[in-house]
C-alpha cells in the first residue's frame, strides 16, 4: 500500500518533502498522510531523517522542496508568524523532557496555550484542570514541573498538548526519558486521549515496543520511507477524556 | 590536579558559540569590575599621595636645629589660587643638606621658585598683572614632588629671617596660611582641606563596592547558567563533588584571572584620561592613579577567588545531586527578617547620623546600604506575588511566577540600578547649592594692617594703584578686637563691581608686599576652598553615579543573557509549540521593569531618607535635576541591557534540535 493511497482523507499530507543541511541530504522525497485519529509511528536509526521529518509535517521547518497540506490547505509556503499560530492552534507537541516552564504551577502550564489565544486567565485554568482527573493527575495541579515525576510531568506535556483540542498531536520521543514501565503508561494514556479527542498522533521513536501503540509504523533509513505498513492498534480501553462526546 | 586543570581548560575552549558568548560576557563583567575596583582604590591612594606632597606647607615648629623660617600664604590670580611659601635660611642651613621637596638645595633671599604651571602664567599675562609680585631671581622650576596637582600654581620664595615679609606673617583669613615657623625639615604636616576629600571618598567607595559584589555574584550566576548541565552530566559519570567543584572553581578562576588582567589593562589605558578629571583645583599626576603594586597584586588575586568562589556556592545544585539542576521545586519564601532589618538600620539613621564621628555615620551607611541589598529580594518576590494575583495575560503571569520563583535573580538583575537609586537620593539631598555661600565681592580686596599703621598703608595704596593705573577707593575701618591683642584695621581697596579679573589682578600685583608678609584677597578668595569642594561634590556624585549606573547596566545585561542561557531549552520547546517570541520577551520586560519601578522608587526614598539627617544645607536644583536625567538613563540603559539579549533569545530558539542530546 503506498504511503500516498488514502491521501484523501488525510488530515496531514506530506508530498515529495525533500530536506538538506549543507551537503547533507535528510529527507529525499518523502511523501506520507495522516489519517483522521491515526496515530502513527515514525521511526528509524539515529540520522535517518525521522526527526526532519516530523519537523517539516509540523511547520517548524520549512522543506526544501515538496509541500505540507492540512486539511487540504498548504502549510508550508506560510510565513512563519502564520506557522507559528497554527502549531499553536491546530498541533500540540510533547517532547522528552523540558517542556514545562518550571516557575509555572503544573495547571497554568497546561492552561498558557489557552492564554496565548485569548482565553482568559481563569477560564484557561479551569478548563485545563479538567484534564488532570482523565490522566490521572488528580491533586497535581498545583505542583511545579519539578515537584512532579516523570511521568507525571509528561502527562501533563500530554494535556498540554490537547488542552487547545488541536488537529494533530506530533510527540517527539515522549517516553525517552522514562522507565518501561512509565513509558508504556505515558504511551497508553498519549494514544488514547489524543484519539478520544479526535486528534491524528504522529510519534517519532527508536523503541518498537513504543511505535506498537500506534496503528501503523512508517520506517525511514537515509532519507526515504522503506517499509510502510499498520502496527498492531492499541484497542485498550481508557478513561472518560474530555473532549469530542465519541 | 593537572588532569583537571587541562579537562577545565579544554571544556572551557570547547563550549560552543554560546559557551563562549557566556565566557565573553562574564570576562566583560569582570574585567569592568576589576578595572572600577582599581578605579576605587587610586581613588583613595591619589588623595593621601596629594596629602603626602601637601605636607610640607604646613611647618612645624622645631625645638632646637631650625634651619629655616618659613611662612606659607595663598595669593590669587585670575580666581586661581597661588601658594606662596616663604623660606628664610638660617646659618648653616645650606651645610645642613636639607632643603624644600621639590628643589635641589635650599632656596637664598631674593630667590624666587616657581612651579611649571606659575611659571607659564608669568610667562604669558603682562608683569603688572602678575610677575610684579615675585620680585626676586627666578631660579628654577619647583619639581612635582613638591606639587599637589601638575596644574597648581607654588611659588617658593628666599627671603632672609630679618626681613619684615618673614617678621608679618600671619595666620589668614581661611586654612593654607601659616604664620612664620622655625622649621628644622620640611616634612611639615596633614593639612585640613584634603582630609575632607578624603573622608567623602571613603563613603564614596563604600556606595561602590556594594554594587561591585552585587556584580561579581551576577557575573558568577552566568558563568555557573552555561555550566551547569555538562557538569551534573560530569556527575552522572562518576566524577566526585570535590572534582566538579576544583573544575567549576578552576575554570570561573582562569577566565576571571585573564578578565582581571583585561580590566587592569583597561583601568591603565584609562589612567591618562581619568588623570585629565579636575578635583580639588586641578588635574592629577597619572602616577598618582596607580594604586600601587601590592593593592593591584591584592585586587588580580582577590578578584579570580571570588569569582570562584561564587561560581562554587552557584553549583551547590549540581553538587548535591547528580539531577539536582533538573529538579525545580516550590522555592521557600523569603523570610520577612530581611525587610526587618532594613526597618531597624533605617530606625537607628537620624540617631546615627547626628554624631560627628565620620566612622559611625559610614558603618550605618554601609549598613543601610546592604540592608536594602537584604530587603531587596524580599520585595521582588512580593511584588511577584501581586503581579501573579492580578495577571491576566500570559507575559505578565508567567513574569510574576518567575519573580515569585526565583526572586534573588531578578534581584540580580535590577539589583544594581536600585541600589543606584539609593545612592542618586543619598547624595541628591546632599548636594548644596552653590548660593548658600551667597554672592561674595570679587572686587573688594581687603587685608588687615596694625592700626596704627592703617592711615600710612591707605596712602601708599592709593600712591601704587594710582602708578598702576587702576581706579579704586581705599578705605580703613577699626576692627574690634579682644584687650590683649594688638589693634588692627582693616584695609578695604574697592575697584569698581565692573571691574574684570585684569584689573583685580593688577591692583592686587600693585599690592603686593604694601603689608609685610599679608596679601590682599576678596571675600569671594576667602570662600575659593568651599565653591571647589562644591563644585567636586557635584563632580564626584556624577563620577559615583555614572559608574555604579554602568556597573548596574551591564549587570542587567548580563543577567538578562543568563536567564535565556538558563532556560533555552524550554523557551526553544516553547516557541517550537508555537508560542510567539513576543510574549516570551515581553514577560522578560516586565519581569525586569515591575521590580524595578518598586525598588528603584523605594531605594531612591531610602536613600533620601538616610540624607536627611545630613541635609541641612539648600538642596541644588540642577544637582537634582542631573541626578534624575542620571536614574532615567540608567532605567534606559536597564531595558537597553534587556533588549540587547533579544537576539540571544532568538538564537536559541531558532536551534532546529529541540532535543538536548
Amino acid at each position: 500500500m503506498s504511503e500516498m493511497a488514502g491521501m484523501s482523507e488525510s488530515v496531514l499530507t506530506g508530498d515529495g518533502l525533500v530536506k538538506r543541511f549543507g551537503a547533507t541530504v535528510a529527507l529525499r522525497g518523502v511523501s506520507i498522510g495522516i489519517g483522521r485519529a491515526e496515530a502513527v509511528a515514525i521511526m528509524g536509526p539515529s540520522g535517518s531523517g525521522k526527526s526532519t521529518l516530523l519537523h517539516c509535517l509540523a511547520g517548524i521547518m520549512r522543506p526544501d522542496s515538496g509541500a505540507v497540506y492540512l486539511h487540504g490547505e498548504r502549510i508550508d509556503t506560510m510565513g512563519e508568524r502564520a506557522r507559528s499560530g497554527l502549531r499553536r492552534t491546530r498541533f500540540g507537541f510533547v517532547f522528552q523532557f523540558g517542556q514545562l516552564l518550571p516557575e509555572l504551577p503544573a495547571d497554568e502550564n497546561v492552561a498558557l496555550p489557552l492564554m496565548l489565544g485569548g482565553t482568559s486567565r481563569a477560564k484557561a485554568v479551569a478548563e485545563a484542570r479538567r484534564w488532570f482527573g482523565p490522566l490521572g493527575l488528580d491533586g497535581l495541579e498545583h505542583r511545579r514541573p519539578g515537584e512532579l515525576s516523570g511521568g507525571q510531568a509528561q502527562r501533563v506535556a500530554i494535556a498540554r498538548a490537547l488542552v487547545t483540542r488541536p488537529a494533530v498531536v506530533f510527540a517527539d520521543e515522549p517516553t525517552g526519558a522514562l522507565d518501561q514501565a512509565t513509558g508504556h503508561e505515558t504511551m497508553r494514556i498519549l494514544v488514547e486521549a489524543t484519539k478520544h479527542n479526535g486528534a491524528s498522533l504522529v510519534v517519532v521513536t527508536h523503541d518498537p515496543q513504543v511505535a506498537a501503540w500506534c496503528d501503523r509504523t512508517v520506517q525511514v533509513r537515509d532519507g526515504l520511507i522503506v517499509t510502510p505498513g499498520y502496527g498492531e492498534p492499541a484497542g485498550v480501553a481508557g478513561p472518560t477524556l474530555p473532549g469530542r462526546p465519541s | 590536579m593537572t588532569g583537571l586543570l587541562s579537562l577545565s581548560w579544554r571544556l572551557l575552549r570547547g563550549g560552543g558559540g554560546q559557551g563562549l558568548l557566556g565566557a565573553a560576557l562574564t570576562g566583560a563583567a569582570v574585567a569592568m569590575s576589576t578595572t572600577l575596583l582599581l578605579f576605587t582604590l587610586a581613588a583613595n591612594a591619589a588623595f593621601q599621595a596629594r596629602a603626602d606632597r601637601e605636607m610640607w606647607r604646613n611647618p612645624v615648629e622645631a625645638r632646637s636645629g631650625a634651619v629655616a623660617i618659613q611662612a606659607t600664604a595663598l595669593d590669587y590670580v585670575r580666581g586661581e589660587v597661588i601658594t606662596v611659601v616663604t623660606i628664610a635660611p638660617l646659618e648653616g642651613a645650606e651645610r645642613s643638606g636639607v632643603h624644600p621637596p621639590g628643589l635641589d638645595r635650599m632656596p637664598r633671599p631674593g630667590e624666587v621658585w616657581l612651579s611649571p604651571a606659575l611659571a607659564r602664567l608669568v610667562r604669558d599675562l603682562p608683569a603688572g598683572r602678575l610677575a610684579a609680585r615675585f620680585p626676586g631671581r627666578m631660579v628654577g622650576a619647583i619639581g612635582d614632588d613638591a606639587l599637589v596637582h601638575p596644574e597648581e600654581l607654588v611659588a617658593i620664595v628666599g627671603r632672609s629671617p630679618g626681613d619684615p615679609a618673614i617678621a608679618g606673617a600671619e595666620a589668614g583669613p581661611t586654612p593654607g596660611y601659616s604664620p612664620a615657623t622655625r622649621v628644622a625639615g620640611f616634612t611639615g604636616r596633614p593639612g585640613g582641606e584634603i582630609f575632607a576629600y578624603q573622608v567623602l571618598t571613603i563613603i564614596a567607595s563604600v556606595l561602590m563596592v556594594v554594587p561591585l559584589l552585587v556584580f561579581g555574584g551576577a557575573a558568577a550566576r552566568l558563568t555557573v547558567a552555561r555550566r551547569d548541565q555538562r557538569l551534573a552530566a560530569l556527575r552522572l559519570v562518576g566524577a566526585t563533588p570535590g572534582q566538579v567543584i576544583a573544575m567549576t572553581a578552576a575554570e570561573a578562576m582562569i577566565t576571571a584571572f585573564g578578565a582581571a588582567l583585561l580590566g587592569l589593562m583597561l583601568y591603565v589605558a584609562a589612567m591618562p584620561f581619568v588623570a585629565r578629571i579636575e578635583m580639588a583645583g586641578g588635574p592629577w599626576f597619572v602616577g598618582d592613579l596607580w594604586p600601587g603594586t601590592l593593592p593591584v597584586l591584592g585586587v588580580l588575586l582577590a578578584v579570580p577567588l571570588l569569582v570562584g568562589a561564587s561560581a562554587v556556592i552557584g553549583l551547590r545544585r549540581v553538587v548535591i545531586s547528580p539531577l539536582g539542576v533538573a529538579k525545580r521545586e516550590t522555592p521557600p519564601g523569603m523570610r520577612f527578617v530581611r525587610m526587618a532589618a532594613l526597618l531597624a538600620i533605617l530606625a537607628v539613621v537620624p540617631a546615627a547620623f547626628s554624631q560627628t564621628s565620620v566612622a559611625v555615620v559610614a558603618v550605618v551607611l554601609g549598613l543601610a546600604f546592604l540592608a536594602v541589598n537584604l530587603a531587596g529580594p524580599w520585595v521582588v518576590g512580593m511584588v511577584g506575588r501581586i503581579t501573579t494575583r492580578v495577571a491576566r495575560r500570559p507575559h505578565t503571569l508567567l513574569a510574576g511566577r518567575r519573580l515569585v520563583d526565583d526572586p534573588r535573580s531578578a534581584w540580580r538583575t535590577i539589583g544594581g540600578v536600585a541600589l543606584t537609586g539609593f545612592i542618586a537620593g543619598f547624595i541628591g539631598l546632599l548636594t548644596p547649592s552653590a548660593e548658600l555661600l551667597g554672592n561674595p565681592s570679587t572686587t573688594d580686596l581687603v587685608v588687615l594692617v596694625p592700626a596704627e599703621r592703617a592711615g600710612e598703608a591707605a596712602e601708599r595704596a592709593r600712591a601704587r594703584l594710582d602708578e598702576a593705573g587702576v581706579a579704586a577707593d581705599v578705605e580703613t575701618s577699626a576692627l574690634r578686637v579682644s584687650e590683649n591683642r594688638p589693634r588692627r584695621s582693616r584695609l578695604t581697596v574697592r575697584l569698581p563691581e565692573s571691574a574684570d579679573a585684569a584689573q583685580v589682578d593688577t591692583a592686587r600685583t600693585a599690592l603686593a608686599g604694601l603689608v609685610p608678609g599679608r596679601v590682599f584677597t576678596s571675600p569671594a578668595d576667602d570662600q575659593h576652598d568651599a565653591v571647589t569642594l562644591l563644585a567636586d561634590l557635584r563632580t564626584g556624585n556624577l563620577i559615583v553615579l555614572v559608574a555604579t549606573f554602568l556597573v548596574a547596566t551591564v549587570s542587567a545585561g548580563i543577567n538578562a543573557a543568563s536567564g535565556v542561557l538558563d532556560r533555552r531549552q524550554t523557551y526553544a520547546l516553547l516557541h517550537l509549540a508555537g508560542t510567539p517570541l513576543n510574549v516570551l520577551d515581553r514577560a522578560r520586560r516586565t519581569e525586569t521593569l515591575v521590580p524595578l519601578a518598586v525598588m528603584g522608587g523605594g531605594s531612591l526614598l531610602t536613600g533620601m531618607f538616610c540624607a536627611l539627617p545630613l541635609a541641612s544645607l539648600a538642596i541644588d536644583v540642577s544637582g537634582a535635576l542631573i541626578l534624575l536625567v542620571t536614574i532615567a538613563v540608567g532605567f534606559a540603559g536597564v531595558i537597553a541591557a534587556g533588549a540587547l539579549s533579544r537576539p540571544l533569545l532568538r538564537a536559541v530558539t531558532r536551534n532546529p534540535a529541540p532535543r538536548p542530546d
